[in-house]
């Protein structure tokens, strides 16, 4: 996996390129958006982190000059400016996620892991989650190389879960998402769905957890 | 502001008062002319057949004998004292004073001269009366004829007289009192809209005021507030701008920091020592936290979010959302947080709100020992929209519950950490809401923190 930081100041780069590369990514940093849209469009790279205060061009001009090229990689936004335009000028532009510095190395890569698993959704059809997975195109789950067996409503929850890691999905979304099977399931239902789903994924280390009053989340066991 | 309390009378009621109290003074004057000048014209008349009668009399005075002498026929005297209201009298007497004819004791007047009556008031068998005397002339002798009556019809014309003058005018005294309130409210009311205009502004906005509708009087003065409008403004422009680049120039080294600490720990270089490393990530951590703290705190003052503007916000999805940034460290401290929402929709700034809810959270985290209980409650109660966190902690006691919204203020004796700007924070957010906070017992054991916002825009969602 080849991600491309575009930071200006050094120590930020720095630390961030040794995190990414520790994480098991190959990193490239490069200091200005003028450069970066060059590299960007000349090499492949399956995401880019973007600093929005570039000197001259920002990141979010580079941002919406890339999207206007047709490049679809996942960027993730850093900013040093906490103001809700910023953040919302950022995903209007074709960001997929920002972070605010200063933030945690784990996070941003969880955020990083996160968003290429859902390019790759798209991409490759495959989503994968620690020992998990899922192939979308042939609709089969793997569990740490062995076939899992699930329900089609079963398969449709761990999709939803798997693709909104590490966000909290909450019942109403999954009685949406379930509606293609089965239009009059309640969230009483959904309970009994999950609950079958947890057992079968807890045997490959995996855990859904319950968000009391909200939903669930697809976290890794703690244990 | 509270010194004022004592208000100056507004324009319109000074208006008003100016032009109606000289307006009835000038009133009261017009009604006493002209009751006098109507009086006087309707004595003269009665005076003048008073002297008609007195002229008649002296008529039939004849100075045949050595005495001037009356010669009256009874039904002439009838005639003479007949009138529907009034008593008449008369008597005629010599110039001197003696006694020829008539009322003897009817009150002597002189004459004026002769063949001119003169006039006068006086009482009779203890009546008022008026008194007509005329002079004349009876061979040689100058013969003093008076006549007079009571005043019964004098006093009752006066009085029909009053009454047909003082309702008309109390009518139209009346009438242009309405008419100077209902003139002066209307030619008033361009300056009452503005100023309920000015009144229903939320403190944010700053926007200059419409002077197209505004009487050219008062253009001057909105001038002045607008300039002093843009100016706020200005203010709090630049203050934000301010902020912005010292975020800037704060994070950016900080983000340095951090993910040198972090890799520090993931490359062992600190295996001889990890206390010290330890220490190191906590200095780092508080940091990290004051300064987003102190931000925060800045951007949430009122000069600074007057460049804000409020918005339609889902806090049911505000509230939802804080799940996912919480649920790790929720985790982490093995604290079941719940939720339990309803749809609801308020009028807000979205960040502060999201914010200030986090920090709610976040405190929860911060003082609810393992194992703990944290419940997030949105929705409606009693009517009005609300945000609540309860948690199985400590809570805070009695006493400290007013400084706690204090700046840098901690509760003594807790071990959790914090800089003690979390709930300043939520208090700035919640004023600039017309946000009311709630501080109680939760059932969980612990505190129950509560935002009650004001009805306005809250919608309830299905």
């Amino acid at each position: 996996m080849r991600i491309l930081v575009v930071e200006d100041d050094p120590l930020v780069a720095a630390g961030v390129k040794q995190g990414l590369d520790n994480a098991g990514f190959t990193t490239d940093v490069i200091g200005s958006a003028e450069s970066a849209e060059v590299f960007l469009q000349e090499e492949s790279f399956d995401l880019a982190v973007v600093d929005i205060g570039l000197p001259k061009a920002d990141g979010l001009t580079l941002v919406r000059r890339l999207r206007e090229k047709g490049l679809t990689l996942p960027v993730l936004f850093l900013t040093a400016r906490d103001s809700v335009e910023d953040t919302v000028t950022g995903l209007d532009v074709g960001a997929d996620d920002y972070m605010i510095k200063p933030f945690r190395l784990p996070e941003l890569v969880a955020r990083i892991r996160a968003l290429i698993r859902r390019s790759n959704a798209l991409a490759s059809s495959e989503i994968k989650y620690d020992g998990l997975i899922l192939n979308v195109a042939s609709r089969t789950v793997t569990l740490n190389g062995e076939p899992l067996d699930l329900t089609g409503r079963e398969w449709g929850l761990l999709e939803t879960l798997l693709m909104a890691s590490p966000q909290v999905v909450s019942k109403d979304k999954l009685v949406q998402t379930l509606a293609g099977w089965d239009k009059d399931i309640t969230p009483n239902a959904i309970e009994v769905h999950v609950s079958r789903l947890r057992n079968k994924v807890a045997k490959g280390g995996v855990e859904i957890r319950t968000v009391r009053g909200i939903g669930y989340r697809i976290d890794q066991s703690r244990s | 502001m509270t010194d004022q309390k004592k208000r100056q009378p507004g324009l319109r009621h000074r208006l008003i008062i100016w032009i109606a109290l000289p307006m009835l003074v000038v009133f009261a004057i017009s009604v006493l002319f002209d009751f006098r000048l109507a009086r006087e014209t309707i004595d003269s008349a009665y005076d003048h057949s008073l002297a008609d009668a007195a002229l008649d009399i002296a008529s039939h005075i004849s100075a045949s004998g050595a005495e001037p002498r009356l010669s009256l026929s009874p039904e002439a005297g009838e005639m003479l004292r007949s009138d529907a209201f009034d008593t008449i009298y008369f008597s005629v007497t010599s110039a001197d004073g003696r006694f020829l004819a008539g009322d003897k004791n009817l009150p002597l007047h002189p004459a004026k001269s002769l063949g001119h009556p003169s006039f006068a008031n006086d009482h009779y068998l203890g009546q008022a009366i008026r008194i007509a005397v005329l002079q004349t002339k009876s061979g040689n002798d100058l013969i003093n004829v008076a006549v007079a009556e009571t005043i019964k019809k004098r006093e009752l014309a006066s009085r029909t007289i009053l009454t047909a003058m003082v309702i008309p005018s109390v009518a139209l005294i009346l009438a242009a009192l309405g008419i100077i309130y209902f003139g002066v409210r209307r030619g008033l009311s361009p300056l009452i809209d503005i100023e309920d205009e000015i009144a229903r502004r939320s403190p944010r906005d700053l926007r200059p005021l419409n002077l197209g509708n505004a009487p050219t009087e008062i253009h001057p003065m909105l001038h002045r507030l607008n300039e002093l409008f843009e100016l706020l403004r200005d203010s709090a422009v630049a203050q934000e701008r301010f902020l912005a680049d010292a975020a800037h120039q704060l994070r950016t080294p900080l983000a340095g920091l951090q993910t040198q600490v972090e890799l520090a720990a993931q490359s062992e270089l600190f295996r001889n020592d990890p206390e010290r490393l330890l220490r190191i990530e906590h200095a780092t951590e508080r940091l990290r936290h004051l300064i987003r703290q102190l931000l925060l705190f800045a951007r949430s003052e009122p000069s600074t979010a007057a460049t804000q503007t409020f918005q339609t916000i889902a806090l049911d999805q505000l509230t939802e959302d804080s799940a996912s940034i919480f649920i790790d460290r929720a985790v982490a401290k093995d604290i079941d947080l719940g939720y339990e929402i309803s749809g609801i929709e308020i009028q807000g700034i979205n960040w502060m709100l999201r914010e200030g809810l986090g920090n709610l959270i976040d405190n929860a985290i911060n003082y609810t020992p393992s194992g703990g209980l944290i419940t997030v409650r949105c929705g409606t109660r009693d009517g009005y929209p609300f945000l609540s966190v309860d948690d199985s902690g400590p809570g805070i006691p009695l006493e400290e519950r007013d400084k706690v919204f204090g700046r840098f203020y901690r509760i003594s004796d807790t071990k959790a950490e914090g800089c003690g700007l979390g709930l300043a924070i939520v208090k700035e957010i919640a004023e600039l809401h017309g946000v009311e906070i709630r501080l109680g017992d939760s059932e969980l054991g612990g505190l129950a923190i509560s935002l009650h916002f004001p009805s306005g825009g809250g919608k309830i969602r299905q």
